[in-house]
């Protein structure tokens, strides 16, 4: 028998057998020991009150405790160190990462309990983080491809895989496992990526800079009474009796902020990676900050609820197993549910992966908004569709707005790494039978994405001109374009497409925002072409029914937006696309709807002065001052205004006012210390900028002004520091120049590049629109 | 900073000279496998066999396999674990067939191991248990056994093993990919 047929022979076999998948760790039931009984204390109970002779034994155990883990560190250190690579000097061992942990040396793995160990009480939120995405933070092929490449990478190695594991794989590379000749059992925490006792046994947070900038104390489950720890796992009789000493070694107030999320959901790449300079990687912390739910930014077009990270990827939902961390029968989830459907799909995590894709299409997070008509020929808006009547003739060449609002994520659509994630517009026009009219955004038989397609995505450019395809982002040096969608802005897509010569009946256009986790290309990085397909979700979707002949007005969906807000995303999509006259009719459109609405004049006033119409600016400002003297958004544009009239004292006044309602709005502070600066103030210019260094460490503006202001205080050394920092931070002038490379050679998706783009099969001769013609 | 970027460059420099020396010098086939095998390091799978293991590394030559071999020798048992990885022309055809020589008919599928594997016990030795996983990642088939020479080992178990086994794949495929 030949080997093929053999091979074939034991597959059929396989299958026929009926053989059990072996499940994947965390696919399953935990198996985990049952919880100790415990009876929480009455809510206001005071702390149990030790008896003399258990605060000796908790002594004595404390002191047991704390000599094993040094000597156990020490023995470690002098095993590991001798052969580790200080690539970046004895004083750096865990750079280009941020990460720093308490005492000398290296910290065993050890010396971390185990998941299981906290599970054993805790195993609701346990059987929650099995299947999450921080518990397989550096297992799953998606992450290994990538950071192989970099371990394998012939003038970097796996040194410089510390700035991807600080995040991934902390326990890894605090305890010196990222080393040519590394000494270190693996497999007692890479199935384990970011395990229990990583987060809660961080102690301090040291900056907002990212890359794993926090300290990672010796992990302890509780601490004595005078709230000093004690490290390592101890009798689980010890925490049930002081429950408060086991919060106060765990649940740090930091772990419930978003500047705790920040430590690892804001990367750059640092000089020490790529050779190159500071590149910003991605910052969801920075695009939460500047959002409507931080409510720290007075310039957000919307306002909402103080909403953290936590508040929408940590909901409380109620257990179903046993978890003495419940309060009133809810724990806060543990799933940290997201976009990503590749990891529970890869490992058959089911309930994982119904919930995200639950998560996705829940929250209102989206609005698709197939908001206007243009037929070419005539420069007629037909808008808002279903408030207006209009007809349509078969052969009429027609251009659809659709209005995609980025309504209530707390960061940009796609966040973080957008390079491998792909969101996508998908647009079809079909007939009364379905016949397909149009269609842009489909997938080829390949499972690729429609070049042409509208995605919110970026494309970084490697100094080759080619896109960096498998994330290799130490040869990133410019990024092409970024199509995101910043947290509560719009996008206007256009499609323009002809009705059928034919066409008697309607033409139905629906517009959908398409998710793939990950990029097709990307899965075939790691794969090879032969791997299943990923899932795609429909996050958000619109139809509307064009008739020929007359259209009459129709009623709206219940999702669909109020018209006032249809015509404020279209006027903040025209903003972004520099279409500045076309913005300010849109916006007049809502003052029309909302005339006592002082946004409304804000968003013309700030629209011309973007478009340097100054005069008419000051007057749309007045008027929204004259409807709400304190907002504090047009109070900022108003002080930009006085600063062009000259009248400094009140361009001061309206910048102060606007810091004091929002303290941590960055943009407010940086022009209050330019301000200060060209008049000379050079104490209260730097207090506002060190200020705003607080808010956001990569200020380039902050950087600069500092360099010079602290030379004239006679502070030199600070001075080069802050310059240094601005020279690393800064755009390199000649980036640009390796995307207008990338971009020549890909004309399919250069268009993409243009914020002000049409998408259509309508084509000329020279590959360009038709308009019709 | 510089200074430690500089210092950085020496290392690879000075990795670089000791990598191209013990090229130049002809590496036999066979070595220990401290280094040598890209795939396990000695501490992990001195992890999985219960003890310190010896590993060597066997480079591969035509028609063969790399291999890498761990050896955990005790009074009582002498515990092994092998990981073979070749690459192939059609993968999931060679896997097949490894599955065919290696397990027989007794092979499960293995949730989440690199693009698709199959586990299925390896009781080769007499009296000896062992358990071993025939896989791929992309063009690259593997084969993972872990073994003892001794019956009732109380390090290796059936149970022992069928989690051991499941890590080594983890480790293994996460290097391949």
């Amino acid at each position: 028998m030949g080997k093929f047929a053999n091979a074939l022979l034991v597959t059929a076999g396989v299958l026929l057998a009926g053989y059990q998948l072996v499940p994947a760790l965390g696919q399953d039931a935990a198996a985990l020991t049952p919880p100790p009984a415990y009876t929480p204390p009455p809510k206001g109970a005071a702390p149990a009150v030790d008896t003399p002779a258990q605060r000796e034994a908790l002594d004595k155990w404390k002191a047991k405790a704390e000599e094993r883990i040094e000597l156990d560190r020490m023995a470690y250190n002098s095993g590991v160190t001798p052969s580790y690579n200080f690539h970046y000097g004895p004083k750096n061992p865990f750079t280009p990462g941020n990460i720093q942990v308490q005492g000398e040396g290296f910290l065993q793995p050890g010396a971390f309990p185990s998941a299981e160990y906290c599970g054993t009480c805790h195993q609701e939120a346990y059987s929650q983080w099995r299947q999450a995405l921080h518990s397989n933070a550096f297992r799953t092929p998606f992450y290994r491809t990538s950071v192989n490449i970099l371990i394998r990478d012939k003038t970097r190695g796996i040194a410089f895989a510390r700035h991807c594991d600080s995040c991934h794989n902390p326990i890894g590379v605090l305890g010196a496992a990222l080393t040519e000749d590394s000494k270190v059992d693996r497999a007692k925490f890479d199935s384990d990526g970011l395990t229990c006792t990583t987060c809660h046994s961080v102690v301090s947070l040291d900056s907002t800079n990212g890359n794993a900038s926090v300290k990672m104390g010796v992990p302890a489950v509780i601490v004595d009474e005078k709230g000093e720890r004690i490290p390592g796992e101890v009798p689980f009789d010890m925490i049930l009796r002081h429950p408060e000493r086991h919060s106060k070694a765990v649940m740090h107030d930091f772990l419930r902020t978003p500047e705790f999320c920040a430590a690892c959901h804001k990367a750059n790449l640092p000089a020490e990676l790529n050779d190159y300079k500071f590149i910003r990687a991605f910052t969801a912390y920075d695009e939460w900050q500047q959002s409507k739910f931080s409510q720290r930014n007075p310039l957000t077009f919307y306002t909402a609820d103080f909403t953290t990270c936590q508040g929408c990827h940590m909901k409380r939902n109620a257990n179903t197993l046993p978890d003495y961390g419940a309060k009133n029968g809810t724990i806060a989830s543990h799933r940290w549910l997201a976009g990503n459907t590749a990891v529970p799909f890869y490992y058959g995590f089911d309930e994982q992966l119904k919930k995200t894709i639950e998560f996705l299409r829940a929250g209102d997070y989206l609005n698709v908004d197939v908001f206007a008509l243009k037929k070419v020929g005539n420069d007629k808006l037909i808008a808002p569709l279903g408030k207006v009547s209009y007809s349509l003739a078969p052969n009429d060449v027609v251009e659809a707005y659709v209005v995609i609002q980025n309504k209530n994520i707390g960061h940009s659509l796609i966040p973080e790494v957008r390079d491998l994630y792909e969101a996508w517009v998908e647009f079809t026009a079909k007939d009364a039978n379905g016949k397909e009219i149009y269609h842009s955004g489909f997938l080829k038989p390949d499972g690729i994405l429609d070049p042409r397609a509208h995605s919110f995505t970026n494309r970084p450019v490697a100094d080759d001109g080619e896109f960096v395809d498998n994330h290799k982002v130490w040869t990133i040096h410019s990024v092409a374009y970024d199509n995101s969608v910043q947290a509560g802005r719009s996008v206007l897509v256009r499609y323009q497409f002809r009705m059928p010569a034919d066409a008697s009946g309607a033409v139905t256009v629906t517009a959908k925002v398409n998710y793939r986790h990950l990029r097709q290309s990307y899965l075939n990085n790691i794969f090879g072409k032969d791997h299943p397909a990923y899932p795609i979700v429909e996050i958000a979707s619109r139809s509307r029914v064009l008739k020929i002949g007359n259209n009459e007005p129709k009623a709206a969906n219940p999702e669909d937006n109020p018209d006032w807000m249809r015509w404020n995303n279209l006027g903040i999509a025209l903003l972004d696309q520099f279409q500045y006259a076309e913005s300010i009719q849109a916006f007049s459109e809502v003052i029309k709807l909302r005339p006592s609405y002082a946004d409304g004049y804000t968003n013309v006033g700030l629209t011309e002065i973007v478009w340097e119409k100054y005069g008419s600016a000051r007057t749309a400002i007045r008027r929204a001052l004259s409807l709400d003297p304190g907002n504090a958004r047009a109070l900022y544009y108003d002080g930009l205004l006085q600063r062009r009239a000259g009248n400094t004292e009140q361009e001061i006044a309206d910048f102060r006012k606007v810091v004091e309602m929002f303290p941590e709005s960055r943009d407010a502070r940086r022009e209050l210390g330019i301000t200060y600066y060209q008049q000379n103030d050079n104490k209260a210019s730097m207090e506002q900028f060190e200020a705003l260094q607080q808010i956001d460490p990569d200020d380039l503006t902050a950087h600069y002004n500092l360099s010079i202001l602290y030379r004239r205080m006679g502070k030199p050394a600070e001075a080069a520091e802050q310059q240094a920092m601005f020279v690393d931070k800064k755009v390199d002038p000649g980036a640009p120049t390796y995307s207008l490379n990338y971009l020549r050679i890909h004309p399919e998706i250069s268009t993409e590049s243009i914020p002000w783009h049409l998408h259509t099969d309508l084509v000329n001769d020279a590959g360009g629109p038709q308009n019709g013609k | 900073m510089a200074s430690s970027r500089l210092s950085g460059s020496g290392w690879s420099h000075k990795i670089a000279s000791i990598v191209l020396g013990v090229c130049l010098a002809g590496l036999p086939a066979v070595a220990r496998a401290a280094n040598n095998c890209a795939w396990l390091n000695e501490a992990t799978a001195s992890g999985f066999l219960g003890g310190n293991a010896v590993g060597t590394f066997t480079a591969p030559t035509a028609g063969q396999p790399a291999i890498c071999a761990f050896v955990n020798q005790s009074a009582a048992a002498t515990r092994t674990l092998r990981v073979t990885v070749e690459v192939a022309a059609d993968p999931h055809a060679r896997m097949m067939e490894a599955v065919a020589k290696e397990c027989g008919a007794d092979a499960a599928p293995l949730k989440a191991i690199g693009n698709e594997a199959l586990v299925c016990a390896a009781d080769d030795r007499k009296d000896g248990l062992g358990e071993r996983v025939v896989g791929r990642v992309r063009d690259q088939v593997f084969t993972i056994t872990i073994g003892t020479t001794l019956k009732g080992d109380p390090i290796l178990t059936r149970d022992a093993l069928t989690a051991k086994i499941y890590s080594a794949a983890e480790q293994v495929s996460g290097n391949l990919f």
